[in-house]
């Protein structure tokens, strides 16, 4: 009998084991409900917060995370546009290397410190040398000081076009400077903004809970009482979640997704952020010789069905483009989609001309990151022109190796920033991430310049010589931009955000 | 008894020092530029370097294990390289939410391998001991993420009954709470209903073959007590033994329900940090996972003398 009593003790014990079993565990299944009066607002992402100091922080995926705790120097409007937040205005001098700004006075942290030009210079400061990915924002500023409480002026090595633009994303984020020697800074921000952190509601890689900030400055824009960001690494238990109705929107990672979302009743709201193709990186045949003629880099381009490769790898969703530039460029031509309509027989002809008539090998990275279809796409459709591509396996280092220069073309997906300048410094100018071989050409150089000297008027101008320069020399080969997807459920609107990933914050609204 | 005791928590102590460097040696051996993963497309090859340099992933393999060991022995796991968790605090609440699935999926796979297993032992041959080999074949056959995929859309979507992702907390709402972790622990329960059933049938109709059973029904006791009280003690070893394996197994399998389920257990952590590259958190799991088999083989073995005094230690 004894035996009996003590087995029945073991499973009573089991039982207050399984009921004891919350541990430090959150809740995670909340689910939005989207009223128009103050209710829960709830989010996918397919990333994590990386960290939530101010300094480090990340965009992109990441930019709900910093939106929902912190204030920016200024904001962007869905169209890019930048209108004031803490900063109420702001004006360059004449040569366009100091931008003078008028702060809000009326702004306090969530710790009771006042906001004022002091802390906005130190931020500045500590993002352009702190460690996040996009630190190079800031890397024509040379310092950020407080003239006076309401004025911060920042100065500029050189002038910087794309300035204004980033103070509206992470590189403008105000964190209170009590929270700068915090040893939890990366897990319990202190900002300004609508919310705030909820750490025990919150699981670090999970799902993040934010109360809303009942001292905000700004309270009327603030349209929901609870905000609750769920991360979903896997697409099967996003596209659950978005069946189950329990988020109220969400970006797919995937368009063949889109039909079943469609059918839930939840609503698709595209974008087009990227653009997809190759990248010529080796302009000066310093791998491959042959790529060093622009009639080569042609006739790659001419090689290429764009509308079968859209079909094909992102099932038609997005439009056939051959420029890197977004629509809402200033340099973007819709005639330059029409420069490279495919054409085989037009593509060996040109090889011919430049001294290739039995075409040649080309090498190029691949990765398992990436379907195989498309690698097996790509060299059929140059393998009908005559190129043969050779691939190296590049597993995980897919990107580093492509930017050490070990490959003299590759396929990619790159973003299409908001401001022109921001696309030369990353994909054209000589020092550009993505020009590995630092290709170099004065023609090119000089419209930089002007992108980055020049009034609107001139820098728009340069913007569409220069589209038209790289476009009609291939120096890349674009076949469309994707579409991207951001579903929202029948209680909640949102407008996409021009050259972001994610809607911004401020965009979501409960349906009425 | 002390001196069994001390003797298998030593040398599981070295199994954990193997096991990690193993692990640790592993991640490296899977390549991958971590530091680019960390700071993404956009960041410079300087900044990468330097990120490298300050994680200290320029290192030889053989330093930084040995750094991460001795502050490993210390208490200190690290933080996370993604998100700045402390790895320990980490592993601290995504251990329980783990636990309460694998423990509830043993419970359920003991219960229903008890009623299974004796049945069809009791009836062999019969229409009731068909049934329960069929479906124990059907149980082994069908993969587990598939068993949970097909409850998430017949019960969760299609029918509404239980949310598809999520979990609360008992201490928050507890009929909330085990609505979350139904449809996982079924998920997870199935194959182990599958082995220990079949296990339990063995043996029980090895057991019911012995002279000392025949002894006790002569005596007049009822079946039900033969079978409760006496013979399943004399076969609850192996089959405890294989509920044992099962309980582990079942923190593999839960990597992939947390990860259909969307729930914040050592499984969707692991999953995430291993993809990424994350070592401090990768080694943390490492070490948890490895001191749950020392522990749980130890405690088998402690319950198997407790349950059949003969295989006790004098």
């Amino acid at each position: 009998m004894n035996r009996w009593k003590s087995a029945a003790a073991v499973a009573v014990a089991a039982a207050l084991a399984l009921t004891g079993c919350s541990g430090g565990a959150k809740s995670t299944s909340s689910a939005g409900t989207g009223s128009t009066s103050g209710g829960t607002l709830t989010l996918g992402l397919i990333a994590q917060a990386t960290t939530f100091s101010a300094a480090d922080i990340n965009w992109a995926n990441e930019a709900p995370y910093g939106q929902a705790v912190f204030d920016g120097l200024l904001r962007a409007n869905p169209d890019g546009t930048i209108v004031p937040w803490l900063a109420a205005s702001y004006s360059y001098d004449t040569a366009l290397t100091k931008l003078t700004m008028k702060l809000r006075t009326d702004v306090k942290f969530t710790d009771g410190t006042a906001f004022d030009a002091d802390v906005a210079a130190q931020n500045i400061k500590r993002f352009r040398d702190g460690a996040s990915p996009n630190k190079s924002l800031l890397a024509q500023v040379s310092d950020a000081k407080a003239v006076d409480p309401a004025t911060l002026e920042i100065d500029l090595k050189a002038p910087d076009p794309a300035l204004v633009t980033a103070l509206t994303q992470n590189a403008g984020l105000m964190e209170s400077p009590k929270a700068f020697t915090a040893a939890d800074i990366k897990t319990n921000p202190v900002g300004s903004g609508p919310y705030t952190l909820d750490t025990k509601a919150t699981v670090p890689g999970s799902s993040y809970t934010f109360n809303k900030n009942a001292t905000y400055w700004a309270k009327d824009t603030v349209k929901y009482d609870k905000l609750v960001l769920k991360v979903f690494s896997d697409t099967t238990s996003m596209l659950n979640a978005i069946k189950g109705g329990q988020v109220n929107g969400a970006n797919l990672t995937d368009n063949s997704l889109v039909d079943q979302v469609k059918a839930t009743g939840y609503t698709i709201n595209p974008q087009e952020l990227d653009w997809t193709g190759l990248i010529i990186l080796d302009r000066d045949g310093k791998l491959a010789k042959p790529l060093a003629d622009p009639k080569v880099r042609q006739a790659m381009s001419y090689a290429f069905d764009r509308t079968a490769l859209l079909k094909a790898i992102d099932k038609g969703y997005g439009t056939v483009t051959e420029q890197i530039l977004p629509k809402s460029s200033p340099g973007y031509d819709a005639a330059l989609d029409s420069t490279y309509t495919y054409d085989t027989a037009k593509a060996k002809a040109l090889l011919a001309e430049a001294g290739y008539p039995n075409g040649f090998e080309l090498s190029m990275p691949s990765s398992t990151l990436i379907p195989s279809s498309t690698w097996s796409i790509i060299s059929s459709q140059l393998k009908d022109v005559g190129i043969t591509v050779k691939y190296t396996d590049a597993g995980n280092n897919f990107i580093s190796d492509m930017l050490a220069a070990k490959y003299p073309a590759t396929w990619m997906r790159l973003q299409q920033d908001p401001t022109d300048w921001q696309i030369f410094n990353f994909e054209i100018a000589p020092s550009a991430v993505f020009n590995p071989f630092k290709a170099s050409d004065d023609k090119v150089n000089a419209w930089g310049k002007t992108l980055q000297t020049g009034s609107a008027a001139d820098a728009g101008a340069a913007s569409k010589a220069m589209n038209a320069y790289i476009v009609q020399n291939a120096w890349f080969i674009p076949w469309y931009r994707v579409q991207s997807s951001f579903a929202t459920d029948a209680k909640t609107t949102v407008k996409v955000q021009v050259g972001n990933a994610y809607p911004y914050l401020w965009n979501f609204a409960p349906k009425s | 008894m002390l001196s069994f005791v001390l003797r298998r928590l030593l040398s599981g102590a070295a199994m954990l020092v193997v096991i990690t460097t193993i692990a640790f040696l592993m991640l490296y051996a899977g390549g991958g530029d971590i530091a680019r993963r960390i700071l993404g497309q956009q960041a410079t090859q300087e900044q990468v370097l330097q990120k490298a340099h300050d994680l200290g992933l320029d290192q030889p393999v053989l330093t930084q294990y040995l750094n991460w060991l001795s502050n490993a022995v210390s208490g200190n796991f690290g933080q996370s390289w993604f998100n700045g968790q402390d790895v320990a605090a980490a592993m601290a609440s995504r251990f329980p939410v783990t636990l309460s699935l694998v423990l509830g999926a043993t419970i359920l796979s003991a219960i229903f391998a008890v009623v299974l297993g004796v049945l069809a032992a009791t009836r062999r041959g019969g229409w009731a001991d068909r049934i329960v080999q069929v479906l124990s074949l059907l149980g082994f056959a069908i993969p587990g993420f598939l068993v949970a995929l097909g409850l998430v859309i017949v019960f969760a979507i299609n029918l509404g009954w239980f949310k598809p992702t999520g979990y609360t907390t008992p201490d928050e709402d507890f009929g909330a709470w085990l609505s979350s972790i139904t449809l996982p622990v079924i998920a997870l329960a199935i194959g182990g209903i599958a082995s220990v059933t079949q296990q339990i049938r063995g043996s029980v109709i090895d057991a019911l073959r012995q002279d000392y059973v025949r002894t006790l029904r002569s005596r007049g006791l009822s079946q039900n007590r033969v079978i409760f009280k006496h013979v399943l003690r004399n076969a609850g070893g192996p089959a405890l033994a294989v509920l044992a394996v099962q309980f582990i197994g079942m923190f593999g399998g839960a990597v992939i329900v947390e990860q259909i389920f969307a729930i914040p257990g050592l499984g969707q952590v692991g999953v995430q940090a291993t993809t990424q590259g994350d070592i401090p958190l990768v080694m943390g799991l490492v070490l948890v996972t490895a001191t749950l088999v020392v522990v749980v083989n130890l405690a088998i073995d402690l319950l198997q003398g407790w349950l059949n005094p003969r295989v006790r230690l004098s």
